[in-house]
C-alpha cells in the first residue's frame, strides 16, 4: 500500500526522456540566433544601407525525421527570434506578419494585439525562415536524433542569403525496462 | 493516544479506508471508460469523447491509454484540432524512455503491473502515430503527415535481438503508414522517395501492388481511409499471469472487401480494396518480455507454495502436540505467501479498445465537386456520407469508422470539422 501511494504521486509527463526539440532548445537555439543576427556585419550594413528591414517571418518547415512540428512550435521556433530582435534592436526591423497569421489572428479578432500593415498593402523586403532536419533512429535499445535547425534571413528581391546560421544538437533516449 | 505508537496505530487502521477509497476511485473510472467506449461503439462518438476528456486530463499511470481512446473519439467526430492535441499528448510519452524508471518499475514488480505507465504494445503505438500522421494529412500538412507515417514505422520494426543497433535496414511491416508515407512524400514533391517507398511496398507486400501503384496515387482526388473491425484483445490464461491476444486471424477469417458507391454508383476499386494490414495477426507477434517471466515465475512458485502449504497444513491436523503447531504455522505462512504472489502476479491487460481490425487505403478518381459515397461490406455494415467534397487537384481524404449501428447517412460537413473551420 505503501509503495502503491508512493508510486502513484510520479506524474506520467513529468519522468522520461525524450528525443524530441525541448523548451530549453526553443530557448538556446532563438537565443543564439537572435544573437547572431543582430550581430552579422551584412545584415549591419544593409540596415545602414536601406534603413530598417522589412521582415515576413514564416513558420518553420519540417524535414525532420519521424518528428513532427506542431502549427504552434513551428511558429514558435521563429516568432521567439521576431520578439527577441524587436526588443533588442526595435528601430531596425519593420516585421510584417505572413498573410496566414495575419488574417487568422484577424478572424479571431483578439483584442489588444497589434496586427501591424495589412501584408497586401506593404511587401516586404526580407523574409526569416528556418527549416528543421533530422537524421533519427529507433531500435530495441534506443531512440536517437540528430538535429540540423537552419535559420535564413533572404532577400526576397533578389533570392540572395543576407545572413544563415544553423543550431545543432544530438539526442540519445535509452530504453529501459518499462519501455 | 499521541505516542508515536498510537500514531503507528491509527494510521495502520486508516491504510485500508485509503485502500477503499482509492478502489471507489478506481472502480467509478473503470465505469466512465466503459461508457466512453461503449458510446464510441454505438457511433456516439461526442459523448464518447465528453467522458473521456476530463480523465486524459490526468497525468497517471492510463494518461496515454485515456489520450488515445480520446483521439479516437475525436478523429471520428472530426474534430481534428483536438484529437492531434490528444494523439500528441500521448505519443510524446510513448516516445520519451524511463517514464518508468524508479518506483513505477518497481511497483509493476513487486505489486501490480498496472502500476506503469501504458505505453501499449508496438502495433498501438504503430496505430497512435497512422492517425496522427491521418490527421495531417487530412489538413494537407504533408510534412507533419511525413515525419508522423515515419514515427508509426519506427514502432514495428522487426529487430534482430542480437545486434540492435544494426537494425536500420530491417522494413517494418506496417503497410498503411508506408503507403501514406509514400503519398505524403508525393505531395511534398518528392517523387523518388515515393517511389522508394511504394516499391518496397510492392517486394514486400505483392497483394498490395495495385495500391501501391505513384500514378494511381498521384491521379486520385478522393482517399478514403476506412476503419473496419474490431482489434485484438488481450487475454489472460486461467490465473491471469500469462497474457496473449484474441481472436487469432485464422479464427475470424479473413476481413471482407469494401465497396464503393459514389452517387449510387459501383466504384472500380481493382484489388485496393485488399486489407494492408490485420492487427489481429500483428498482434500475434507479440514478443515475451521479462515482466512476462517475471510475472510467470512468480505465478509458479505461488503455485508450488500454495501446493507445499496445503501437505503441510495436512501433515499438521494429522500431527499432534508441538510439532502440529509448527505445521500448520509453516503451513499457514507458505499459503499466505502463495496467495500474496499469486495475487501480484496478474497479468496487465489495459488496451486501446477502440482499434479496428484492419484500415482500408482507398485512392479513387472521381470529377471534381459534390458526391454522395457509400462504403459497404458483405456483412451488412455500410455508410454514407452525402456531399463530399471532392477537388480537381491533390486529395481530399476523409476517414470512414465503419460500425454496425453507425451507417448514416451523414451530411459533409460534420459539426465539428464545419466549426473549426469558421
Amino acid at each position: 500500500m505503501i509503495l502503491l501511494s508512493v508510486v502513484g504521486c510520479s506524474s506520467a509527463v513529468r519522468s522520461g526522456q525524450s528525443t524530441a526539440l525541448s523548451g530549453i532548445d526553443l530557448v538556446q537555439m532563438t537565443d543564439d540566433m537572435a544573437m547572431k543576427i543582430a550581430g552579422s556585419s551584412e545584415v549591419q550594413q544593409a540596415i545602414a544601407q536601406h534603413g530598417p528591414l522589412k521582415v515576413v517571418v514564416l513558420p518553420v518547415e519540417n524535414r525532420m525525421r519521424a518528428e513532427v512540428l506542431p502549427r504552434g512550435a513551428a511558429e514558435a521556433f521563429v516568432g521567439r527570434v521576431r520578439t527577441l530582435l524587436s526588443k533588442h534592436s526595435p528601430g531596425q526591423y519593420v516585421w510584417i506578419m505572413n498573410r496566414d497569421a495575419y488574417y487568422s489572428l484577424r478572424k479571431r479578432e483578439l483584442e489588444g494585439v497589434e496586427l501591424g500593415p495589412p501584408p497586401d498593402e506593404i511587401n516586404p523586403d526580407y523574409a526569416l525562415t528556418a527549416v528543421f532536419s533530422s537524421l533519427a533512429d529507433e531500435n530495441a535499445k534506443k531512440r536517437s536524433s540528430f538535429y540540423v535547425c537552419r535559420y535564413e534571413l533572404s532577400d526576397l528581391r533578389d533570392r540572395t542569403v543576407l545572413w544563415t546560421a544553423s543550431y545543432d544538437v544530438k539526442k540519445i533516449a535509452v530504453k529501459g525496462f518499462g519501455d | 493516544m499521541n505516542t508515536p505508537l498510537g500514531l503507528i496505530t491509527r494510521s495502520v487502521l486508516l491504510l485500508p479506508l485509503a485502500g477503499m477509497l482509492a478502489g471507489c476511485a478506481n472502480q467509478k473510472q473503470a465505469e466512465t471508460i466503459d461508457r466512453s467506449v461503449r458510446s464510441y461503439f454505438d457511433g456516439n462518438y461526442a459523448g464518447a469523447a465528453q467522458e473521456l476528456d476530463a480523465l486524459s486530463k490526468k497525468t497517471n499511470e492510463d494518461f496515454v491509454l485515456n489520450n488515445l481512446r480520446l483521439g479516437s473519439s475525436l478523429l471520428a467526430e472530426y474534430d481534428l484540432d483536438d484529437a492531434e492535441a490528444a494523439f500528441l499528448r500521448a505519443i510524446e510519452v510513448i516516445n520519451s524512455t524511463g517514464v518508468n524508471d524508479g518506483g513505477r518499475t518497481l511497483g509493476a514488480v513487486l505489486v501490480d503491473e498496472k502500476v506503469k505507465v501504458w505505453k501499449g504494445e508496438p502495433f498501438e503505438r504503430a496505430m497512435a502515430s497512422f492517425y496522427l500522421g491521418l490527421i495531417y494529412y487530412m489538413r494537407q500538412d504533408y510534412q507533419n503527415a511525413r515525419a508522423s507515417f515515419e514515427n508509426a514505422l519506427f514502432k514495428l520494426r522487426d529487430y534482430n535481438p542480437d545486434t540492435p543497433d544494426q537494425s536500420k535496414d530491417v522494413d517494418s511491416n506496417f503497410a498503411p503508414a508506408m503507403i501514406m508515407l509514400a503519398k505524403s512524400f508525393q505531395r511534398v514533391g518528392r517523387d523518388d522517395l515515393a517511389e522508394a517507398n511504394f516499391r518496397a511496398v510492392r517486394e514486400k507486400f505483392p497483394q498490395l501492388a495495385d495500391l501501391a501503384d505513384p500514378a494511381a496515387n498521384r491521379e486520385s482526388n478522393l482517399l478514403l481511409v476506412i476503419d473496419y473491425g474490431h482489434g485484438p484483445r488481450k487475454v489472460t490464461d486461467f490465473d491471469g499471469s500469462i497474457v496473449g491476444f484474441s481472436p487469432r486471424p485464422d479464427e475470424e477469417g479473413p476481413p471482407p472487401r469494401p465497396t464503393v458507391l459514389v452517387d449510387g454508383t459501383p466504384v472500380r476499386l481493382q484489388n485496393f480494396a485488399t486489407p494492408p494490414v490485420d492487427l489481429l495477426a500483428l498482434a500475434q507477434d507479440r514478443k515475451w518480455q521479462s515482466i512476462d517471466t517475471i510475472r510467470a515465475v512468480k505465478s509458479a512458485v505461488g503455485t508450488g507454495l500454495l501446493t507445499g502449504g496445503a501437505i503441510e497444513g495436512v501433515r499438521g491436523i494429522n500431527g499432534s502436540g508441538a510439532r502440529q503447531r509448527t505445521d500448520l504455522m509453516v503451513a499457514g505462512a507458505l499459503v499466505g505467501t502463495g496467495l500474496l504472489l499469486k495475487a501480484t502476479s496478474h497479468a496487465d491487460v489495459r488496451q486501446w479498445e477502440m482499434l479496428p481490425r484492419t484500415t482500408y487505403v482507398l485512392p479513387i478518381k472521381l470529377p471534381p465537386g459534390q458526391h454522395d459515397v457509400t462504403v459497404e461490406f458483405s456483412d451488412g455494415q455500410r455508410q454514407t456520407w452525402r456531399k463530399l467534397i471532392v477537388p480537381e487537384k491533390q486529395d481530399a481524404t476523409y476517414y470512414f469508422r465503419m460500425l454496425r449501428w453507425n451507417s448514416g447517412p451523414f451530411d459533409w460537413p460534420p459539426a465539428a470539422f464545419a466549426k473549426a473551420e469558421q
